[in-house]
């Protein structure tokens, strides 16, 4: 008993494989917290991604659904969702996977400019680097997840998602590809002047305001980087599936996660699946609000009896698995 | 043919356990985006613990490591009465607003002295880790430094049930943390905080702009004295100590070191692991105040650290398919 050891060497450091300690750092080189060992670092920029392999359902759903579930001053489009899933491979936050709901949408910034772009309003993933760096500065609305999706088979003809979270299956799909055209796609896909929306609040640590804004990210490659779209596409990896080829599909809302509940498919169209390349260039705030809160207001905010746990407060104890 | 099934009936609406969703309800009450389906919401609200079990090493640390640890400014180390015994614990959460979930975190006992010359005494945490995303994420909103890991805490076995203990913490395949051994109960001098009400808590927040074009850095304060609403008089930390288990140096073997991602092994020199102190206790975590900012901005130039589509020894590691 008593055995003790504590091994503080760093050597990847004088290898330059990893950046200076934080806390040898200038300040303008942290980008969140904690400040000794940031849950994302300044080696995440620039945000680039290649050979990852997105997978995306295109569905119709009830477009008052979707409507009332997306906060002015975002106006939606049309019907049309994409419901997709990503392998991501390698990226300058490691591997994970991720999974989201994009809905084609715009919004008067109340300067003369209307933006174009698909609104994230559900997005989940496997990891806490890329779900902090998504969440804090750009407002993406990132949960963890379990996420699996796949391509496997005879030429990779199969394929599978399945999402679960605190125990309930989110989502599940599989079918085969038979790379028939879909009936529809959503409006965004490459489009450069279609870029993409998110909804962020920040929250004071006192709690008496939220900032909300809307944060656009282009789609156009920033410069430096070329021209066309930040999405750059390898055409020769295209798959597509469609509404009959999906051989079954199951969607549920649960006291966790909403999005089932909220936005049910009426159909399911197809599958499109292609391998890409991206950059994530910083985000631009179009819109923004400021929401006080008074001493009166915190009644409603204090939903729950403390000491009191119920159906949300209990479930498996989680084990994080990127241990 | 294919069945393709969606469940949108909202079941847990026939109780009030669980609120309607942000978007339904007066915009005061959105605490963190989505407003369709936010990571956690208004029913954490107060956040409360019942019954959770903190075990937590003392160790010996030097004053320059905890200087170095504290950024300065704002924040002074203690430099008073046991002021070199820094607090190394786990946390197994049974009930809570958030969910059960495991914690690992380091508090060093600092000070800051503000414009007006009051004096601001706390333990600071450098470093968190826990299991689940909601307590990850409601925690930072506080300025918690929190990352997630996988943790495991064990208190068992023996003739009182709670003889041995295994405390274990690793991240991306790397072991951070491990310590096992058998509770002698003989006496272990504390951190100089524990259970003193005029000892709060210290947090560094860090807020980025979408642009990145600045950072905004909060000390965020914990007063451990509940507030007069909540109706209890004395330490938000309120301890059950017929469960208190405690263990000298000689009955703790441990290992700890430095990872790619995670530099609180090569960060924290331990001069000695002095003890474990074990015990049950229940909690409330107010709304925190802000007492010191600065903002850091970033030229238009800036570039990070990373080479675009160059993958280093921190982007590669297992995938993930998240918990």
């Amino acid at each position: 008993m008593g055995l003790q050891a504590n091994e503080y060497s760093y050597p990847w450091l004088a290898e330059g494989e990893v950046p200076p300690l934080p806390l040898d750092r200038d300040r303008i080189h942290i980008i969140s917290q904690g400040v000794a060992d940031p849950v994302f670092d300044y080696d995440i920029i620039p945000l680039t991604y290649t050979e990852s392999r997105w997978m995306a359902y295109v569905i119709r759903a009830d477009l008052k659904d979707m409507k009332a579930v997306t906060p002015e001053p975002i106006q939606i489009q049309d019907d049309v969702i994409e419901f997709w899933y990503v392998i991501h491979r390698n990226t300058m936050l490691g591997p994970y996977m991720e999974m989201g709901v994009t809905f084609s949408a715009n919004v008067d910034s109340g300067d003369g400019q209307i933006y174009k772009a698909g609104y994230y309003p559900y997005m989940y993933l496997s990891n806490d680097s890329p779900i902090f760096a998504g969440k804090e500065p750009f407002g993406f609305p990132k949960k963890a997840a379990y996420i699996a999706a796949f391509e496997h088979g005879t030429n990779n003809n199969y394929f599978n998602m399945l999402m679960e979270r605190r125990g309930y299956i989110l989502h599940t799909a599989n079918g085969r590809y038979s790379d028939k055209p879909l009936s529809v796609r959503p409006t965004f896909y490459g489009k450069t002047d279609w870029g993409r929306m998110n909804y962020r609040i920040t929250t004071r640590p006192d709690v008496t305001n939220s900032i909300h804004e809307v944060t656009y990210l282009p789609s156009e490659l920033p410069p430096g980087f070329g021209t066309g779209h930040r999405f750059q596409l390898n055409p020769a990896s295209i798959r597509t599936a469609t509404g009959a080829d999906i051989r079954s599909w199951y969607m549920s809302g649960t006291p966790f996660d909403f999005m089932g509940g909220q936005i049910p498919a009426t159909e399911v169209v197809g599958l499109i699946s292609f391998t890409f390349n991206l950059i994530i260039p910083p985000a631009k705030t179009i819109w923004t609000k400021t929401v006080e809160r008074t001493e009166a207001d915190f009644g409603s905010i204090l939903y729950s009896t403390p000491f009191k746990y119920t159906m949300r407060h209990r479930f498996l104890l989680p084990q994080y698995s990127q241990g | 043919m294919p069945s393709h099934l969606n469940v949108p009936t909202k079941y847990w609406e026939l109780t009030k356990e669980v609120p309607p969703p942000p978007i339904e309800r007066d915009i005061k009450s959105w605490i963190i985006a989505n407003p369709s389906d936010p990571l956690w919401d208004i029913d954490v609200l107060p956040l409360t613990y019942t019954d959770s079990r903190w075990s937590a090493f003392v160790v010996r640390v030097d004053a320059a490591t905890r200087q170095r640890l504290c950024p300065n400014p704002p924040l002074t180390v203690w430099d008073g009465e046991n002021a070199d015994l820094v607090e190394y614990w786990y946390v197994d959460h049974k009930n809570t607003m958030l969910g059960p979930y495991l914690e690992f975190g380091v508090t060093i006992s600092a000070s800051y002295k503000d414009p007006k010359g009051n004096v601001w005494k706390a333990g600071y945490y450098p470093y968190m880790y826990l299991t689940g995303d909601a307590p990850v994420d409601a925690g930072r909103v506080l300025g918690f430094p929190k990352k997630m890991s996988y943790i495991r805490c064990s208190v068992h076995g023996g003739e009182k049930g709670t003889d041995f203990f295994g405390f274990a913490m690793s991240r991306n395949g790397y072991l951070l943390h491990s310590a096992t051994g058998k509770f002698d109960d003989k006496q272990v001098t504390p951190p100089f905080f524990y259970g003193k009400v005029d000892w709060g808590k210290f947090n560094m927040k860090v807020i980025t702009r979408p642009d990145v074009s600045s950072s905004e850095w909060q000390l965020t304060y914990l007063p451990s004295e509940l507030p007069p609403a909540f109706n209890i008089k004395g330490h938000r930390f309120q301890i059950k100590p017929e469960h208190t288990r405690t263990a000298s140096s000689d009955a703790i073997n441990w290992f700890a070191q430095a990872t790619p991602f995670d530099n609180m092994g090569a960060e924290i020199k331990i001069q000695e692991v002095t003890g474990l102190i074990s015990f049950v206790f229940d909690l409330i975590i107010p709304p925190a105040k802000v007492l010191w900012t600065e903002t850091y901005e970033r030229p238009a130039s800036y570039r990070g650290y990373a080479t675009p589509y160059k993958y280093g020894l921190r982007q590669q590691f297992p995938i993930s398919q998240g918990s």
